[in-house]
């Protein structure tokens, strides 16, 4: 393989990685406070649409991603009301919330499929990422680098913070850090909240760095592979960015297996879109093999908090 | 000198029930004072409003002489109040200086917090590794977390609600002397339990609820055992009724080198179990919690599948290899410790919750099909046998109270007419009036012929009840004796088993 | 003035009930207003969703049709997730149940005999359980979550659909478009009542439930589903196998939409299409919680998504509100109902200020 084709695998890479990236480290934090939030993919939808509609509308890409954060937060915030205040089933909430994120998306894009917007550009200046080789580190746009930063600031935030300690105190034993006087609800509250923030952004990712148009269901169950990558990394920030970025690398796969030739380019097209599938399945099962992986799942994960009094 | 903290007329309305009803007492600075009573008499209630877990209703919270609202327990701890629960708010997965950093309101950088806990560990003798995680401690090392904690804001009143249940007698032992050096500092203590014999050694005053109202506040070493039972309990003690001069029967439940295999990670698994139960023979078997308790009940229901059919025997059948239904159906009954989620099912009807366990033996299984009749009738029988307080057979089980919920389930086992029940913590959680019927249910079960094994953390209970006791530590038990052949101090060195002797060093 | 939620002593039989039925009510006037605010034409649209299917009896041939699939599929889903079995991949399996009666079909194509539509609806069955054994095998075995299985499952059988339609099952005579042949006369499901699209699938879909409700309520079959579900521990102890009962949920639910699966292509479909799946499997889920996961309740929820299904493509024409609104207001309801479950449990009651008058 030639160097320029070497780059321009690791930079499709790295952009379809960062969405993933950014919505699994959002869920993470949801997991970690105790709350299961399968509504990721909904979210991501309503992030994306949002996106591009305000990139459509004012062309301005940073209020667009502003924007989204805020949507995918007013939507998690439909989650958090039913299951923290009113205790509601936890997966069949989020089940509905993706069920309207997809439905909502739809209805607020109709009419605007295949009308084309702007990507968002790089961050750093031409110059810096004139040579190929610069290109590969300077030459993405912020999100990438949002991306970057966001898993050392969850990984500093849950291990080093005060409030990191308190959240997984949370998620580990709801009623003993009820008992010492923490808000159980108020914590969950946040931490759902910034998972909604970070699906949307995640979702704004689609229009602003991938195909820089609107598509109905255009996130194509990356939200679900997101909460996938979660168990995958046991929890853990850095094991995230190592997952993401093996998906990443798998998604991209006929690409590269199409450039090179050989026997990979006579596999069907279908096969190459169900492969990111077929790999979450895979990684689920060899994950669930290492024994000791369950094992780092916040104890509270999923459950109710219900107090005696 | 103001009292250090002064309660009246503090009253708390639950749907239902009072909990507490104009209760009025005092504690002065550096007293131990005792508040006893039995479980729902309303101690926890009291404490937790106190601690501004709760508000109350009415009634007047005096704080060394000034009026104060105690919002919740940030506010409690602002004040000087520590408390030390039950069951302990702590975290598995953190560490101990995490799991304390976390009790403190003060924003500490770790460093000084942990040269404070180092400080206040020599200080009172309560040795721990501040970084050692807290799933990996004994329960005894746990209840030191949650005292460091409490004592690192030097408070004016340490609450300890009930904090011996889960220690050995020497455990005891160090922790009373914390308490005594604490009191001469002091610190006034709220000591809440209902075992008389503590509250005799340790307090200086005792404070008697029943039924959420006062009873009493009287100087425990002027009074007798006895004397402050029957104002705990009200009307005077019944005596379990065992028949004098019984002699045991044929050997009906045989364990031999009964194992399981460690599953989770902080689980202990039994170790080699052995032990012989003869018709009419209550066989006890005392230990701390946490000590393979569970997993022993587990391995004889047939919950933990064995694999050596002779590990078990009934009446001389090997049945180590066979699951639960086809256990109960060669007459061994189980009633795990947990009544809600394991012994019966909260969210279903009592009807169907028989059907859980009796379907089999009372035939209320016809093709594939419920017999619901007969499960409604069979239900109804242990409603009325057992004086359980429901609306009926239809009522679900999470609609009773923990006694009610605990006679009903015992009910339906006894019922069955079992040869050999095996039961924990028959009556964890139960008042006295039900504790004493669920005792005289189990001996007249012995006296038709049944083997009893009865596990359980109360040494007062197996004492009253058992006729051979045997001791489980680590998983490991011991040899089984006549019970009248221990003292109490041998069952609790017994108790203490390992751990507690490297604790002791 | 204050609220506080109190815990009742009993589940609340009534507000269960009633529910589902307050979360449709809700779902009209909510959705009107929102509708309304954000410049669609409200009224019209919950009027053309909700009702226009029901006055207009040309439609209600529709319904039967729409709420057929809906209510096979969310009879199976109502068990596996009274067993706490969170199958949420029956659209995978309803797909997959699709392909294996196709291939029946194209096996067969060409010949007659009245045994080639109960082989198709047998492979359909075996189709969508052999698709949910997946699943259960890794749950079981290895204990891995059924919810990312099943739902990445469904992505593959979704695109193994375009791949055999593209390439070895096309039509030789489509002129190059990618689906099947259409199925010979005895390959496709009759229709009950001459003249209507009304197909044996609807009785089908009646009896299913009916069976269903029967089972589960009065088997011991339905009785483990429910006790592993509600406790499992306490399952285990009434001599349960949790492991044999997520196999049990997920073959069953898998197996039902299989069926459903080889009734639409064998029906509507007539051949197999990319269009196939038609979010029948993910609808199912909003109506095994609208029927409470109870199999009658279950025939009412598909009836009420169907009326949605047709009412939306009313809309659509009418007053050209587009189809996703359908989900908008499926999804609504399914909130109003997880926010409205609250209330079989607790009580609202008002919380008198802390006074000591207050307190007799």
């Amino acid at each position: 393989m030639s160097p320029e084709l070497i780059i321009a695998i690791i930079v499709t890479v790295v952009g379809a990685s960062t969405p993933i990236l950014i919505a699994a480290l959002g869920e993470l934090v949801v997991e970690r406070s105790g709350v299961l939030n399968l509504g990721v993919e909904g979210m991501m939808l309503v992030g994306a649409i949002t996106a591009f509609l305000v990139v459509f509308l004012t062309g301005n890409h940073y209020l667009a991603i502003l924007l989204a954060a805020a949507a995918g937060v007013a939507a998690s915030m439909i989650f958090g009301f039913l299951t923290l205040s009113l205790s509601a089933n936890q997966t069949a909430t989020g089940l509905a919330l993706t069920i309207f994120g997809t439905g909502l998306s739809a209805l607020a894009g109709q009419g605007y499929s295949a009308r084309p917007v702007t990507l968002l550009g790089p961050l750093f200046p031409a110059e810096l990422a004139l040579h190929p080789i610069w290109r590969v580190l300077f030459g993405y746009s912020a999100l990438v680098y949002f991306s970057f930063a966001l898993v050392f600031a969850v990984w500093w935030f849950l291990k080093k913070s005060r409030a990191g300690l308190i959240l997984r105190a949370v998620g580990e034993n709801d009623l003993s850090a009820h008992s010492i006087g923490y808000s159980v609800i108020g914590v969950r509250y946040a931490a759902v909240a910034f998972g909604g923030a970070m699906a949307g952004i995640a979702g704004a990712c689609f229009p602003l760095l991938l195909t820089p148009q609107w598509a109905e269901r255009m996130t194509a169950g990356r939200g679900w592979i997101a909460v996938a990558l979660v168990v995958f990394a046991s929890w853990r920030p850095f094991r995230l960015l190592a997952g993401a970025y093996l998906f990443g690398l798998v998604m991209t796969m006929e690409l590269y297996a199409k450039a090179g030739g050989g026997p990979l380019s006579a596999i069907p097209a279908e096969l190459w879109a169900a492969m990111p599938y077929i790999a979450t399945v895979v990684v689920l099962v060899l994950i669930s093999i290492r024994r000791d992986a369950s094992n780092n799942a916040p104890a509270c994960l999923g459950k109710p908090f219900l107090p005696s009094n | 000198m103001p009292n250090r903290l002064e309660l009246t007329g503090i009253t708390k309305q639950f749907p239902g029930v009072l909990a507490n009803d104009g209760v009025s007492f005092a504690v002065k600075p550096g007293e131990i004072h005792a508040l006893l009573g039995e479980n729902g008499a309303g101690k926890s209630t009291l404490v937790k409003m106190i601690y501004g877990i709760m508000q109350p209703d009415a009634g007047e919270i005096r704080w060394n002489g000034q009026s104060v609202t105690v919002p919740n327990p940030k506010a409690a701890r602002r004040l000087g109040i520590g408390m030390v629960f039950q069951h302990f708010s702590l975290f598995d997965a953190l560490t101990v200086l995490e799991n304390i950093a976390l009790g403190m309101d003060a924003k500490i950088p770790s460093r000084a917090l942990e040269s404070r806990i180092r400080e206040v560990m020599q200080t009172y003798g309560l040795l721990l590794d501040p970084h050692r995680t807290v799933a990996t401690l004994s329960v005894g090392e746990r209840q030191r977390i949650e005292i460091v904690r409490a004592l690192l804001l030097d408070p004016q009143l340490l609450i300890m609600d009930e904090p011996t249940s889960v220690l050995t007698p020497q455990e005891v032992d160090q922790l009373f002397t914390v308490l005594r050096k604490l009191a001469a500092e002091g610190c006034s203590i709220l000591y809440i339990s209902h075992k008389l014999h503590e509250i005799k050694a340790l307090c200086d005053t005792a404070t008697i609820l029943r039924g959420g109202k006062l009873v009493d506040t009287c100087d425990p070493k002027q009074e007798t055992s006895r004397s402050m039972a029957e104002k705990m309990i009200g009307t005077g003690l019944r005596d379990i009724v065992k028949a004098e001069g019984r002699t045991f029967g044929p050997p009906k439940l045989v364990v031999n080198r009964l194992r399981t295999q460690k599953t989770g990670h902080f689980d202990v698994p039994v170790d080699g179990a052995s032990f012989t139960v003869r018709a009419g023979e209550i066989l006890g078997i005392a230990g701390v919690a946490g000590n393979g308790q569970n997993a022993l009940l587990d391995a004889l229901s047939g919950e933990i599948l064995g694999d050596d059919r002779e590990a078990i025997t009934i009446d001389g059948l090997g049945i180590g290899t066979m699951n639960t239904t086809e256990r109960r159906k060669r007459g061994l009954c189980a009633v795990p410790e947990e009544r809600n989620g394991h012994a019966a099912v909260g969210d279903f009807s009592l009807s169907d919750n028989s059907v859980l366990t009796a379907r089999d033996r009372l035939g209320m299984v016809v093709m594939g099909l419920i017999n619901s009749g007969a499960a409604k009738t069979y239900t109804g029988k242990v409603i009325a046998d057992f004086a359980v307080k429901a609306l009926g057979p239809a009522s679900t089980a999470g609609s009773l109270s923990g006694g009610n919920l605990q006679k009903y389930i015992m009910g339906r086992e006894i019922l069955q007419k079992p040869s050999v029940l095996v039961v924990s913590q028959p009556t964890w959680g139960v008042d006295a009036g039900a504790a004493a019927a669920i005792h005289q249910a189990l001996v007249d079960l012995a006296s038709a012929g049944s083997a009893i094994v009865v596990i359980s953390q109360d040494l007062d209970e197996l004492r009253a009840l058992s006729d051979t006791l045997a001791v489980i530590n680590m998983g490991r038990l011991s040899q089984a004796r006549p019970v009248k052949d221990f003292s109490v101090e041998e069952i609790g060195l017994l108790m203490g088993g390992v751990h507690g002797a490297t604790e002791a060093a | 003035m204050q609220f506080r939620l109190e815990k009742r002593r009993e589940p609340s039989k009534a507000m269960l009930y009633a529910t589902p039925v307050v979360a449709v009510l809700l779902t009209m006037v909510v959705g009107a207003i929102i509708f309304s605010l954000i410049g669609f034409d409200g009224i019209g649209a919950v009027r053309e969703i909700f009702f226009t299917p029901l006055t207009n009896a040309y439609k209600w041939q529709d319904l039967g049709v729409k709420a057929a699939p809906l209510i096979i599929i969310g009879v199976g889903l109502s068990i596996a997730y009274r067993a706490n079995v969170w199958n949420i991949g029956a659209e995978g399996q309803y797909v997959m149940g699709g392909l294996a009666a196709t291939w029946i079909a194209l096996l067969t194509y060409g010949m007659s005999g009245w045994w080639i539509l109960p082989l198709m609806v047998v492979a359909g069955i075996a189709g969508g359980a052999l698709y949910a054994s997946i699943p259960a095998l890794l749950r079981t075995r290895l204990n891995v979550n059924e919810i990312l299985t099943s739902l990445m499952l469904t992505y593959v059988s979704v695109q193994l659909i375009y791949y055999l339609v593209r390439a070895p099952w096309k039509d030789p005579m489509g002129m190059g478009f990618p689906q099947t042949r259409r199925f010979s006369a005895d390959a496709l499901l009759p229709n009950i009542f001459p003249g209507t699209i009304v197909h044996a699938g609807v009785p089908i879909a009646i009896v299913v439930a009916l069976v269903a409700w029967f089972v589960m309520s009065r088997s011991v079959f339905g009785y483990q589903m429910k006790v592993v579900g509600a406790a499992p521990h306490a399952a285990r102890y009434g001599g349960f196998s949790e492991n044999k009962t997520i196999w049990l949920a997920l073959l069953v639910s898998g197996a039902l939409a299989g069926l459903a699966g080889a009734l639409e292509v064998s029906g509507p479909f007539q051949r197999m299409v990319p269009g196939f799946p038609t979010n029948y499997g993910f609808t199912a889920i909003i109506v095994a919680f609208l029927g409470r996961l109870n199999p009658l309740g279950v025939i009412f929820g598909g009836i009420v998504i169907a009326i949605t299904f047709v009412g939306g493509e009313v809309a659509q024409t009418s007053i050209g509100l587009s189809n996703a609104a359908t989900g908008v207001f499926q999804a609504m309801m399914l909130f109003f109902l997880l926010a409205g479950d609250i209330l079989v449990r607790y009580r609202i009651r008002r919380v008198v200020p802390q006074t000591a008058e207050a307190r007799s």
